[in-house]
């Protein structure tokens, strides 16, 4: 008699642990679904992180894994650079005649000639995927982005302004956005026409004009596309992209690189003489 | 590069001699400079500050807004300790810069109570030659290296034109003139001590109106202005910035400690004032343009602040030498 009733106990507690776990998945799931649901946006991709206004937040440290900084076009492994399937739509830059001839003397004077060596700005769109983090931080009115390399900073306006009307040349252009659902579009231009595209010679001029394309595709990987122009140098726009990946290391930071100081940095601060 | 030509001006540096077509460029950025009547030093004294609670307007994550133009109101980094008594064995001084010491804006160091860095004996030898070999760099470590385009470093950066503080969750970002600035507001661990930086490694956090920033991994390179006082690599500082509720001004008060560079602790104390939309834009303490925009209502935004090969004037006698 005490037998059939152990098992009968056994059985309704199976069916019981069985039946909360499918109610708790199905409670899970719902409550998974509803912040996205409640944001009442026409196509939201997913569980991004958002802003309070519901623009896509971006906020984070990002960093490409791509080799695109050794050379945007496809290239066999070199003894600076190992091998690559380039990141450009059509593999290959469309330089005018007389800047391909300019990109082949860049690569060969590479070492010695590539600004990032002298610890200079990287700019737009090189500082994207060389190989250092970048910090975004994010507000309604303009996206801040702290490179790790030389710790340049590059604002990004998503305040319905324009390019100034008397601009300046600068290293990192100047950025003005909007957003088109997910995707926040800049347009960048006044460039200063010093910074490079990688490292083997890839190059531009101050006519540089860069449209970037920024969205998420899930919580941790950004989408990054720019079409660049430049009359003097390319004979039509490009396109290149990458995807960027969130920073999850514990504790992980920026850590100041300022290149540049490197030459003159023993000479600071004063030391005790000899003893 | 503009903000190179307004030290100039300002601080007058013999070097314009030739450099005619920038020499425009500094005339216009002089002009704004001077309309608003006052130059850099604005203050001869300053209100004191009291930590408390802050009644003030708050962020949607709960910190103090103190977002916005700030710049000190004393002087540039001339002299750390006579901030308005010029550059030290200034062979042209300004008369400005003259006349009894009480008659300008007291000492950047607070305590002790005579004003002066309390520097170990080599260290203060070491400042007095650097305030005679600043006026002819023969060797490389006269040169203050602000002008070779280094960042600011602690605690110059706040003497050093204006700046731009912006706030996030978890973080309080300044944007210098000459460098940037990320104070990190959660307990993560310092970095590894072997590991420094010429703006130092920062935790902050917030205790009323005050953000107190502890500062490690500090290079020591920066020097604290042209009268040359400096830390080492192994100072450590703890910053408040103590701000008051109206969001118009705060007060830098900092603990700087460096037992191999000076004989005790001694604190540094800044002024600082915000500028509005209601400010005049100024060459030097708020160097902001207005932006392009179909609305009628104005904003201002700061340009790129980038200098990286020595494009400015100081920097040029010093590539020279």
């Amino acid at each position: 008699m005490s037998k059939p009733i152990y098992f009968s106990f056994h059985w309704k507690f199976y069916f019981s642990v069985a039946f909360l776990l499918l109610v708790s998945l199905f409670g899970l799931q719902a409550c998974q679904k509803a912040p996205a649901d409640n944001k009442g946006l026409s196509a939201p991709v997913n569980d991004i992180p958002r802003l309070a206004s519901g623009k896509p937040d971006f906020s984070g440290i990002w960093e490409a894994t791509s080799a695109a900084d050794y050379d945007l076009e496809p290239h066999s492994n070199r003894k600076d650079a190992p091998p690559g399937a380039g990141i450009i739509e059509g593999k290959y830059i469309p330089y005018l005649p007389e800047a391909l001839e300019q990109r082949k003397k860049n690569f060969a004077a590479r070492e010695t000639l590539d600004p990032a060596v002298k610890g200079y700005t990287l700019g737009v769109p090189r500082g994207i995927y060389y190989p250092e983090p970048f910090q975004i931080f994010q507000r309604e009115k303009d996206l801040i982005i702290v490179h790790q390399f030389g710790h340049s900073v590059r604002t990004i306006h998503t305040n319905n302004t324009d390019h100034p009307k008397d601009p300046y040349d600068w290293w990192l252009g100047d950025s003005r956005a909007k957003w088109d659902g997910d995707t926040l579009t800049v347009d960048v231009k006044h460039f200063n026409g010093k910074t490079w595209l990688d490292r083997s010679g890839n190059y531009h001029s101050d006519s540089l004009h860069v449209v970037e394309k920024w969205k998420l595709i899930d919580v941790n990987t950004l989408e990054y596309t720019a079409t660049l122009e430049d009359p003097k140098v390319y004979s039509r726009p490009w396109t290149l992209s990458v995807l960027l990946h969130r920073h999850r290391e514990k504790d992980f930071q920026l850590i100041e690189d300022y290149r540049f100081t490197l030459e003159y940095d023993e000479h600071y601060p004063p030391r005790p003489p000899v003893q | 590069m503009r903000h190179k030509l307004a030290e100039w001006v300002a601080g007058r540096s013999a070097v314009v001699t030739g450099m005619i077509t920038l020499g425009l460029v500094a005339a216009v950025t002089a002009h704004k400079v001077n309309a608003q009547g006052g130059g850099i030093q604005i203050e001869r004294s300053f209100p004191a500050i009291e930590s408390g609670d802050w009644t003030g307007p708050r962020l949607a994550d709960g910190q103090p807004d103190v977002e916005g133009h700030w710049s000190n109101t004393i002087a540039n980094h001339n002299n750390f300790t006579d901030p308005q008594g010029g550059i030290p064995n200034d062979p042209n001084p300004r008369p400005a810069d003259a006349g009894p010491r009480d008659t300008r804006a007291p000492s950047r160091v607070s305590d002790p109570a005579d004003g002066q860095v309390p520097l170990q004996p080599w260290a203060l030898a070491k400042v007095k030659e650097f305030q005679v070999g600043f006026h002819d760099p023969v060797k490389p470590e006269y040169i203050e290296p602000l002008a070779r385009c280094a960042p600011g470093g602690i605690p110059k950066s706040l003497y050093w034109h204006g700046y731009e503080i912006s706030q996030y969750p978890g973080y309080v970002l300044f944007q210098f003139n000459s460098g940037t600035r990320i104070i990190h507001l959660d307990n993560k661990p310092h970095l590894p001590e072997n590991i420094k930086l010429w703006n130092g490694d920062s935790r902050g956090h917030w205790e009323g109106n005050t953000l107190v920033v502890d500062v490690a991994n500090h290079n020591g390179k920066a020097l604290f202005g042209r009268s040359g006082e400096f830390i080492s690599e192994n100072g450590k500082i703890q910053e408040r910035y103590i701000f008051n509720s109206d969001k118009s001004r705060y007060n830098y008060v900092a603990v700087i400690t460096d037992p191999s560079v000076y004989t005790r602790p001694f604190t540094v104390t800044i002024p600082a004032r915000r500028y509005t939309d209601k400010d005049t834009p100024n060459g030097w303490h708020f160097e902001v343009e207005p932006a392009t925009h179909a609305g009628a209502d104005l904003i201002l935004e700061h340009y790129e602040r980038i200098c990286a090969e020595n494009n400015g004037g100081f920097g040029i006698t010093a590539a020279q030498k």
